[in-house]
């Protein structure tokens, strides 16, 4: 078969360039960046030369600060300095516990909202200016724009707080090219590093959230087995545990932000103090009263009993659900500034009877697992790993008598769809609500309301005779969708989607217009260079795949891309936009059927390779 | 896809199959079809890839499971028959279920009654392979693999008492 001649001469598009990604941990405490710079993984420094940027936003009368010119303001302008975003993303104001946030919140309609000087801020923005700030010294520091991050989340991350975190990288527009599960990239950190092999705990205690991933690792190939954890769990409750003691001992009034604030940073030294000293003078004033005490490790390790707990006891079911006993781990890693507690180390090593790994940064593995992550998946690495994750929390739906039927169970491999059978109830109807849950409890009320869906268009039929099928797809992200067919008649249910959490697309447009005051000019031609960017990146991969596989096309389908092909070239000489977006979603439409066959030939390939190799031995 | 499971991971349509080479070839297949292989390709790869990638991810989570790879090959050669459970099945069922209830406290005797059941499991998953693999009695066999399905589901509710 004649191969297509299409492209220009001198300018072949995509060579293998190295591509500018960047790893991001957005941390509760903490964030980070980190990059691959000449085959090695590094952080990557904020421009104060530090490498943590404390994620903490300040709301000042005429512009915002982030990280430690922020931080200077957190105790004499509480209220307007925002800390621990992170625990109130992708939240309802009902989710959480008011009086341990020294801050304004009201109800914002999905939404949680904060009152500041520059009005009503919501979690997705206020962390849209800390990855604003990352993205802005990520490109100082590699010298250019950026063309995609990998962000981490906590594992046990549900779908409104991923969506919620998602939404934020497009306000600060980022391109993701994937979130992924903050344990996974600290063993991506960990298992290239030492080249491990084996069953590994990853044990991830950070300011704000807990998570226990335990993984198995192969050479290219790293396996999630099942992830546990809590995502209102972190460092932070260790501190209250002690400012809930010295508010209660010394009659500090905790309504006032400025006292709660106070008393919070207390904690938080003397917490720190004891992860390498047996006890700490306490000299403190706070509001006039002074507090004066020695604290002690186990007046603390009493304290917090229950918080310790509450991580063995998630280790444990972790355990249970990857089907492992633990004499099966060959390696526990610690990650997150919070493993730095003894009381904490002692308990994994009481567990496991063994030693914790522990030799990179507990605070920057997970940033440099994210960096390598990026550069794998945009193809700069050498380095072939595939990573497979899980679903941390059931999927289901409401059913009668709000009992929640189970749709997708947790630690599905991902990506996972699972299709249910719907009917009517009554003769005629044409509508119909289904509402989606998250969590492993029984009742609706017990689990994570995210979304329900009504569908329509449902031809009108006898009570029970219609059927519908609902397919819910989680995809590598870990976020979800759902589809909806009419299966007797083949009519598509159109769905109306209304999330419990979050901001809708136009709210999304809003803020992200509102962020890049862009001129309209500007914007023009940066779409113009974006659809020319995809119609020619379009045509090279395209080029490609007939190299490879031409023999699966069939006659009508080599013409039909043929001619999309011609037309393509055609547009990209008007440099009308719309005209190259059009040519461009035909020959992605005329490919549809070359790309299922090819998919189905690497199948294939994947295993005749591997018999071939088996009949070696 | 039309490919049955077996064929997919190039296993012999078995009850008892290599459990290792199935994982083995499983991850061949992801490590080339993945969607974190094509973050950079087609929109059309992008979604044939999650396309594919689901449907065997979906099949090796019926083959991985005795019960799951059970029901499948049944489903195969046993179509939509009506299964009738024997009554004295029914009677054991409850007298397991009250006897459990009735240990609650006692930890010694959960653990005991914890083997009993898994010994039962391990019956159960031999017979329904002489069924499947040596007599393909598909009836007996689709009556094993209820008794099988409730075994396993108290085997886990024991697991679960045991980690309070």
């Amino acid at each position: 078969m004649a191969l297509l001649q299409i492209s220009e001469p001198g300018k072949s598009t995509m060579p293998h360039e190295h591509k500018r990604v960047i790893g991001i941990d957005l941390g509760t405490t903490n964030s980070l960046i980190a990059s691959v710079i000449s085959g090695s993984v590094s952080i990557l420094s904020q421009l104060d030369g530090v490498n943590l940027l404390p994620s903490i936003v300040h709301y000042a009368e005429d512009r915002i600060l982030i990280g430690n010119e922020a931080k200077e303001h957190q105790v004499d302008d509480v209220s307007n300095t925002i800390v621990s975003v992170k625990r109130l993303i992708g939240k309802n104001i009902n989710d959480i516990n008011i009086n341990n946030v020294p801050l304004e919140l009201t109800d914002g309609g999905g939404v949680i909202n904060i009152r500041t000087r520059q009005g009503l801020k919501n979690p997705i923005e206020v962390s849209a200016e800390i990855l604003k700030k990352l993205k802005l010294t990520a490109e100082k520091k590699l010298g250019g724009e950026l063309m995609g991050a990998v962000i981490t989340v906590p594992a046990y991350f549900d779908d409104a707080q991923r969506q919620a975190t998602k939404d934020a990288c497009k306000i600060a527009g980022l391109t993701i090219l994937r979130l992924i599960n903050e344990p996974t990239a600290a063993a991506v950190a960990y298992g290239l590093d030492k080249k491990s092999t084996g069953n590994f705990v990853i044990f991830d205690l950070g300011g704000g959230t807990f998570d226990i991933s335990i993984l198995n690792l192969s050479e290219g190939l790293f396996e999630v087995l099942a992830t546990q954890g809590d995502a209102q769990l972190g460092g932070d409750d260790f501190d209250q545990k002690i400012v809930s003691y010295l508010a209660q001992k010394y009659q500090i009034d905790l309504k006032d932000l400025v006292n709660k604030k106070n008393i919070m940073l207390v904690a938080n030294q003397i917490k720190e103090s004891l992860s390498t000293k047996k006890d700490v003078q306490v000299n403190a004033e706070i509001n006039g009263t002074k507090i004066k005490e020695l604290f002690t490790k186990e007046k603390f390790e009493e304290m917090v009993q229950d918080l310790i707990s509450r991580t063995i006891l998630s280790t444990k079911k972790a355990l249970h659900d990857a089907n492992l006993n633990l004499n099966q781990i060959d390696g526990v890693v610690m990650v997150g500034g919070s493993t730095r507690m003894t009381c904490i180390q002692n308990s994994v090593k009481d567990l496991f009877k063994q030693n914790l790994l522990n030799d990179l940064n507990p605070d920057e593995v997970v940033a440099l697992g994210a960096a390598l992550q990026a550069d794998i998946l945009v193809g700069n690495a050498e380095e072939d790993l595939l990573l497979l994750d899980v679903t941390p929390l059931s999927l289901g739906i409401e059913t009668m008598g709000s009992i929640v039927e189970r749709v997708i169970p947790r630690n599905s491999t991902l990506p996972v769809a699972m299709a249910q059978e719907f009917t009517t109830y009554k003769d005629g109807q044409t509508a119909m609500i289904i509402h989606v849950v998250q969590g492993e409890r029984e009742l609706v009320d017990d689990c994570r309301s995210l979304a329900k869906f009504t569908l329509k268009n449902i031809p009108p039929m006898v009570a029970g005779s219609a059927k519908i099928k609902v397919t819910f797809q989680v995809d590598t992200d870990g976020l979800l969708s759902v589809s909806a067919e009419e299966t007797s008649t083949n009519v598509k249910a159109s769905i109306e989607v209304k999330p419990s959490y979050g901001l809708s697309e136009n709210d999304i447009k809003n803020m992200l217009q509102s962020s890049f005051d862009l001129a309209e000019d500007d914007k023009l031609s940066r779409s113009l260079a974006e659809a020319k960017i995809d119609a020619e990146q379009l045509i090279d991969l395209t080029q490609k795949a007939i190299d490879e596989d031409s023999d699966l096309l069939t006659k009508n389908e080599s013409t039909a891309i043929k001619i999309a092909v011609t037309e393509i070239i055609a547009a990209l000489k008007t440099s009308d936009t719309d005209k190259i977006n059009l040519a461009t979603k035909k020959l992605n439409t005329e490919g549809e059927p070359f790309a299922a066959k090819r998919m189905d030939r690497s199948i294939h390939k994947a295993l005749t390779g591997q018999s071939i190799k088996k009949l070696e031995f | 896809m039309t490919k049955n499971y077996f064929e997919i991971f190039n296993l012999p349509e078995k009850f008892d199959i290599d459990l290792v080479l199935l994982q083995d070839n499983y991850r061949e297949i992801q490590k080339k079809i993945h969607p974190d292989k094509f973050t950079t390709s087609t929109e059309n790869e992008k979604i044939q890839s999650m396309i594919k990638s689901t449907q065997v991810n979906d099949a090796y989570l019926t083959m991985k499971l005795p019960l799951k790879r059970a029901h499948y090959l049944i489903s195969l050669h046993h179509k939509n028959k009506k299964i009738i459970l024997p009554p004295d099945f029914l009677m054991q069922q409850m007298e397991w279920e009250e006897y459990f209830e009735s240990i609650q406290t006692e930890k010694e005797k959960i653990n005991e009654f914890h083997k009993m059941i898994k010994d039962k499991k391990n019956d159960y998953s031999k017979l329904l392979q002489n069924q499947i693999d040596q007599k393909k009695d598909w009836d007996a066999a689709a009556i094993t693999v209820h008794k099988l399905q409730f075994v396993e589901q108290l085997v886990s509710k024991i697991s679960q008492e045991l980690l309070k």
